[in-house]
């Protein structure tokens, strides 16, 4: 245990830079989300933005587009904005396949010649993403609150806190899914480059099937397999309660991960 | 102690169609320093990697010190030093934090006394230790390699090619820790290239050819399975060859006023088939350990 300390204070050493880095990127972003939604509301330009989206658009998101286009939607957006999505789902893959660039790079040898049992190493990986993922989504709200407390105009509509709550855990737990996807990808792997590569395939596949459902019938069949299926922020911007059976799914797939992780890691060649 | 520092019985490797090691069987008793050779890919890093349960045996079973090295891995490990082959550290952490790290990951205590003396002897000084591993030159790195092993002063080491890449002063410097590490009844278990080493500093030396051990012999046995060379100097040309030379003998140059014979056992028998002849001296070349391991690596018998 009081080696698997040790572990986990190296890797943490070793991230600290990459995690703070986008943890406070996003935190910036809210702010500055915040200060776009101020300059719209001072200038009362939401029902012009609402006018330039082409009609399909309008169609496509239906009541959500409404949602969207206040102060309260835009603050919001930060949590299931493409590039926000992409770089906190990146950092996982970058965390998780740790394992893989450890064997890569001979490290695991050190490790695992020393007194370490082997499901130490997956342990490690699994504590690195629940705290990374927990601080960066801490700071990302910390970043809404910040913004909305330094620069909301007086009567604008603040998102609720249980809504940036709600909003916060279902983007954890979306990045703790991927998390345990690529741990278990990563744990198969001898290469970081290909267990990233991998992952990030996997990622780009399921989001593409999400939204390829969203437009095309056909797919929709199909669109189960996707974790982003499961993550559903305009709908708890409308107001609707984020399905229980959501969080669990991601949580599952999550926890499957791991395990298939650990499994993998204590029965392969190293 | 009474179980032998290593045993391995009847182990197998196979990696798809590939079968890396063949139902090996060794002992390494305690307090011994043991060269395990072998060419590239004849199994060495393979067996050593199944003893520190790195990789899992297609058949067969490895003990240290008694202890099973797949289901008691961890007892096992904890009284092992290990230097891989290739070695490589992370290049953002110091000497000192990547000393530290691989010390706690243990759970013997580090003496800080005697890892001062091994930073000594292999010259890697303070400032060395402060600075990130990516500036150091491959010898800074087997010297951290070696010192990580030694620093615990476990009860077997387990050392892959160790003096690859060090100097010949640094190599000297290691063989004294081996020295001071075997006389405080410490196993050595090495895998080597270097012939000389292997010859100066092991007592048994085990030779694995395409995954099986081709010879397991004390070093001092495999010089006797040398052909000594001896160099016969005579007064004046001599045009006179014997008819037959005795069993063990063999001329394998002929000069003038000097042949070169390649002789096994004793002399006694070529110094009788050189009577009559006007020999003026006789220069007896040491075997060498090479000679005998070499045609093992060819053919399997020397």
């Amino acid at each position: 245990m009081r080696s698997a300390f040790f572990l986990l204070s190296h890797s943490m050493k070793r991230v600290r830079s990459l995690v703070l880095t986008m943890s406070f990127l996003v935190a910036g972003f809210q702010i500055l989300l915040t200060l776009v939604a101020k300059s719209i509301e001072k200038a009362n330009a939401f029902e012009e933005m609402s006018h330039v989206v082409p009609d399909f658009l309008r169609q496509l998101m239906g009541p959500s587009f409404v949602a969207l286009m206040s102060f309260r939607g835009i603050v919001c957006v930060g949590y299931f904005h493409i590039a926000v999505m992409g770089s906190l789902v990146g950092l996982m893959i970058a965390l998780a396949t740790e394992p893989a660039a450890e064997i890569e790079s001979g490290f695991t040898d050190l490790v695992l010649s020393r007194p370490l049992a082997r499901h130490w190493v997956i342990t490690r990986t699994l504590a690195l993403i629940l705290l990374c993922t927990g601080f960066s989504v801490f700071l990302m709200m910390l970043g809404t609150w910040a913004g909305l407390y330094w620069l909301a105009p007086k009567g604008a509509e603040w998102p609720a806190p249980g809504l940036i709550r709600s909003l916060a855990l279902n983007l954890g737990l979306l990045m703790l899914c991927w998390g345990g996807v690529t741990a278990a990808v990563s744990a198969a792997c001898r290469r970081r480059s290909v267990a990233g590569s991998v992952a990030s395939l996997l990622t780009l596949a399921a989001y593409l099937l999400d939204y390829l459902a969203r437009v095309w019938e056909p797919a929709q069949s199909v669109a189960w397999l996707s974790p982003f299926r499961y993550y559903s922020p305009l709908d708890r911007i409308l107001g609707a309660q984020i399905p229980g059976r959501h969080l669990w799914v991601l949580v599952s797939v999550a926890v499957a991960g791991f395990a298939l992780a650990y499994i993998v890691f204590a029965r392969r060649d190293l | 102690m009474d179980a032998p520092a290593i045993r391995i019985v009847g182990l197998s490797k196979r990696y798809g169609g590939l079968l890396a090691v063949d139902n090996l069987d060794l002992e390494v008793s305690n307090g011994e320093v043991f060269g395990f050779l072998g060419l590239n890919g004849a199994g060495k890093t393979t067996t050593i990697r199944v003893l520190l349960d790195l990789i899992r045996p297609s058949a067969g079973k490895a003990f240290v010190l008694g202890e099973d090295c797949q289901s008691n891995g961890l007892r096992v490990r904890a009284q092992v030093g290990y230097l891989p082959g290739e070695i490589r550290f992370y290049g953002d952490m110091t000497g000192t934090e990547t000393l530290d790290l691989l010390a706690r990951l243990g759970r013997q205590s580090v003496a800080p006394h005697y890892r001062g003396q091994l930073l000594e002897r292999m010259e890697l000084s303070s400032a060395d230790l402060r600075r990130r591993i990516r500036e150091y030159s491959t010898g800074m790195k087997r010297k951290l390699g070696i010192v990580q092993a030694f620093q615990t002063d476990p009860a077997l080491l387990i050392l892959d090619e160790p003096t690859e890449g060090l100097d010949p002063l640094m190599q000297e410097s290691f063989y004294q820790i081996l020295y001071d590490a075997q006389r405080r009844g410490r196993t050595v278990f090495m895998s080597s290239h270097v012939l000389s080493e292997v010859e100066r500093v092991c007592h048994r030396i085990g030779l694995i050819r395409k995954g099986t051990l081709a010879l397991l012999s004390p070093v001092e046995e495999v010089r006797k399975l040398a052909a000594r060379r001896v160099r016969v100097f005579f007064e004046r040309e001599v045009d006179r060859i014997p008819a037959r030379f005795p069993d063990g003998y063999e001329i394998v140059e002929i000069q003038p006023q000097c042949w070169t014979v390649r002789a096994r056992g004793a002399l006694g028998p070529l110094i009788d088939a050189l009577a009559g002849l006007p020999v003026r001296d006789l220069e007896v070349e040491k075997p060498r350990l090479e000679d005998v391991l070499i045609s093992y690596y060819r053919e399997g018998t020397p």
